[in-house]
């Protein structure tokens, strides 16, 4: 029994450097294409359409394939594992984080632009003082939600069989026929889920100061 | 020094002419009330002056230097950006609905163009800042959120932080409009401390007694024109047109 329990921590240690990789990098891309998308010219708009479109209309799973086995065929080079996965959830999350900042951004006053245009501040300026930090508190009930959908996507990555708490769970399931073994792993799914809803009301109560 | 100088600009919203040809020049040290029927462009003009409103016709010239140049048979055209805001920065607004930022405190408000535009040092900013909330009467609230604040307080903090970056003409777009009735005469307090400092001002307002005791020139806007430019006499004692002797009735 403890060594089934280590073994499946062991593959939450994988999903976990997944979730925290993939975030690290999603979320500064997500708010920067949120801008482009507010403020960018005309082709970089459309660019950033296509892609948003083209990462929320088709399967994670079929864009972690396609990374993982499809672009070392077509460019002829070798991806390690967990880079192909790093790459599909960045690009993936990246997406979903974009139209989520844009719509924080977007519901910022018109008179906190002005304020601040009145004031002298340049563009950047008022979007990384004033704007951003204020969307950020919007924003957060619908982030946490993709926090939380981000550590249950992370079993996808058995499939280029990267050994995640999913893989190391069924493999077990099949090497010993103990079934009880994935009412561990959704314990553990749930630590992790319960761990990031009660950081997110912390942060929500820490940002009420204001509003 | 002509602060301001608009000649002949027009700004529409769709189909609407908000601005139809409006010329207009302010001296330094005059203080200057546009008062006039709601959709008449009081605001609008104002706005142009700092670039919230871009025209379409005719030319802007702030502290005699241009910013929108009128040009034969084409839409105005605007300087670039960068000394566009270089110019900006020394005017000053006060807007109707405050605009504070709300998830900084009343003196970080106060602080934030100062140090972001001026690159003014952190404790300089600040002893600039006390001061200020100092003039305005709000020494106690430097710590404060804007949303624990009355309205007239929020636009007593807005003014200050106008203030410190030390323009040389501030707008006023109707300061007192969204205010409770008994929290108009404190904010209309601070800007009559203004003009005995002899700040050159520009205030859009309904508050006609204001109005007159304050401004050295009163200016009458209707249907995005200039009506009547004069002294407060010329429009509150001795109305002559009758669109405005029918607005000022309707208004005292």
């Amino acid at each position: 029994m403890e060594s089934i329990i280590f073994y499946i921590l062991a593959g939450a240690n994988t999903t976990l450097r997944i979730f925290f990789v993939t975030l690290i990098f999603a979320i500064p891309l997500g708010i920067l294409f949120a801008i482009g998308k507010i403020a960018g010219g005309k082709i970089i708009k459309r660019i950033l359409d296509i892609y948003t479109w083209l990462l929320r209309g088709t399967p994670l799973m079929l864009q972690i394939f396609f990374v993982f086995y499809g672009i070392p065929q077509l460019f002829g080079i070798k991806l390690d594992r967990d880079f192909a996965a790093y790459i599909a959830f960045i690009i993936n999350y990246a997406a979903y984080f974009t139209e989520i900042f844009r719509a924080g951004i977007l519901s910022i006053e018109k008179g906190q632009f002005e304020a601040s245009k009145a004031l002298g501040m340049s563009y950047p300026q008022t979007m990384w003082r004033i704007i951003i930090p204020q969307a950020i508190k919007r924003v957060l009930p619908p982030v946490g939600n993709e926090f939380i959908t981000l550590i249950k996507d992370t079993s996808l990555v058995m499939v280029i069989a990267i050994p995640d708490i999913m893989r190391n769970t069924k493999e077990i399931v099949s090497r010993e026929a103990s079934p009880e073994t994935f009412i561990i792993a959704a314990v553990i799914y749930l630590i992790l889920t319960y761990g990031i809803v009660f950081l997110f009301s912390k942060t929500e109560k820490r940002l009420s100061y204001y509003d | 020094m002509k602060v301001v100088n608009l000649k002949n600009i027009e700004k529409s919203f769709g189909k609407l002419k908000a601005l139809n040809g409006v010329d207009l020049i302010i001296n330094k040290g005059e203080i200057v009330s546009i008062i006039g029927p709601s959709g008449s462009g009081k605001s609008t003009l104002l706005r142009c002056i700092n670039h919230l409103e871009i025209i379409e016709q005719g030319s802007i010239d702030i502290f005699e230097m241009p910013i929108a140049k009128a040009k034969e048979g084409e839409k105005t055209k605007y300087i670039y950006e960068k000394d566009l805001r270089k110019i900006i920065q020394r005017i000053g607004m006060v807007f109707q609905g405050f605009n504070l930022f709300p998830h900084k405190s009343v003196l970080e408000n106060i602080m934030e163009a100062q140090l972001t535009v001026k690159k003014t040092p952190p404790l300089e900013a600040k002893v600039i800042a006390l001061e200020l909330l100092h003039k305005v009467g709000l020494d106690d609230k430097e710590k404060a959120y804007p949303s624990q604040l009355s309205g007239g307080q929020k636009q007593r903090v807005a003014i200050a932080r106008a203030l410190a970056m030390q323009p040389e003409i501030m707008l006023f777009d109707e300061p007192t409009s969204a205010l409770d009735p008994e929290l108009v005469g404190e904010v209309l307090q601070v800007i009559k401390k203004l003009a005995e400092e002899h700040m050159t001002m520009i205030v859009v307002t309904h508050e006609m007694a204001f109005a007159r005791e304050i401004s050295n020139r009163v200016i009458f806007m209707d249907e995005g024109k200039i009506i009547k430019d004069g002294t407060p006499e010329d429009i509150f004692v001795n109305p002559t047109h009758p669109r405005i002797k029918t607005f000022i009735e309707r208004m005292i």
